[in-house]
């Protein structure tokens, strides 16, 4: 079982949540190149380790939440409001 | 030939029972002898309130995400969410609820909906609805972690479920609100899981609460 410490509810059961996949920061669309903007829709890093991902705790506060989590172990060390939010 | 339409509301929830209608609503009038009941209370009004949580508004309603109160005039404020807040009041008062909510110039984006016929509501009391929930809900439901008025969002019986701890009489009971297509599932689930406890349907007069 993953336990996500969702910022707003506490501990919480990642069945609870989306996942909604790794955080990528999104390029300005009035700048960036079209192989700028594929790598940004299409390519993801699948890293064996500490990987920054998003969730949505659909059961629960309705928030998206940035967690960074171990894709060998499972283990959060850090979950956040997404987006910067309160 | 076209059926009549009825002025009459009708609750997501058939509870078994003889009904009688009160208020426009349709209800049962079953009365339980158990110590453990299970209420349809769909007719209360609901009333949800978004809004900038540091906002003027959020400092008015008096209650942050997490917890409930209980307002002099017996209306129940929800922190349902981060920004979001539900009013539950006497049947029939939905409108008065929403007109009460001031929005100030300034304070942001903010909406109320009444709500009233989109959910249903339910209430599960008695000395053994904790473990009745506990079968169905993941969060610790112990005093010290979720003491009278704690509210929260979750999964019961995989359904997403606002969950209010408000005793009545000192008794354990708890609000349970749900989208009103699955308020028929809440319940059928909830009599099931509470059939070893001897939980019984009853009508949305519900007894006062017995001590055992
Ligand atoms: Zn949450």
């Amino acid at each position: 079982m993953i336990l996500i410490p969702c910022p707003h509810c506490g501990p919480r059961n990642a069945s609870e949540f989306a996942w909604k996949g790794e955080h990528r920061p999104r390029p300005d669309p009035a700048r960036a190149s079209p192989a700028e903007w594929r790598s940004y829709l299409y390519h993801r890093a699948n890293p064996c380790g500490w990987t920054t991902e998003v969730w949505f705790h659909r059961a629960g506060c309705r928030r998206y939440v940035t967690v960074e989590r171990h894709t060998l172990t499972n283990e959060v060390r850090r979950a956040v409001p997404a987006g910067g939010e309160r | 030939m076209p059926e009549a339409l009825s002025p009459l509301a009708r609750s997501a929830v058939r509870p078994p029972g003889p009904t009688q209608v009160m208020g426009g609503w349709e209800v049962s009038t079953r009365v339980s002898t158990s110590s453990l009941w299970l209420a349809d209370v769909s007719p209360l009004a609901k009333v949800l309130v978004r809004a900038e949580p540091g906002a003027g508004v959020a400092a008015r309603l008096g209650v942050g995400h997490g917890r409930a109160r209980r307002r002099a005039d017996g209306v129940l404020v929800v922190g349902s969410g981060p920004g979001e807040w539900l009013l539950v009041g006497p049947p029939g008062s939905a409108s008065l609820l929403a007109g009460e909510v001031e929005v100030e110039r300034g304070e942001g984006f903010a909406s109320v909906v009444d709500l009233t016929h989109g959910r249903a509501l339910l209430r599960l009391t008695g000395p053994t609805a904790p473990m009745v929930l506990a079968k169905l809900c993941p969060v610790d439901l112990s005093d010290r972690v979720s003491p009278n008025l704690v509210a929260f969002r979750s999964f019961l019986a995989n359904l997403a479920t606002d969950v209010v701890r408000d005793d009545l009489d000192g008794s354990r009971s708890y609000l349970l609100h749900c989208e009103r297509p699955s308020g028929q599932y809440l319940y059928d689930v909830l009599i099931d899981a509470g059939a070893e406890w001897g939980i019984e349907p009853t009508g949305v007069f519900a007894p006062p609460a017995k001590e055992t």
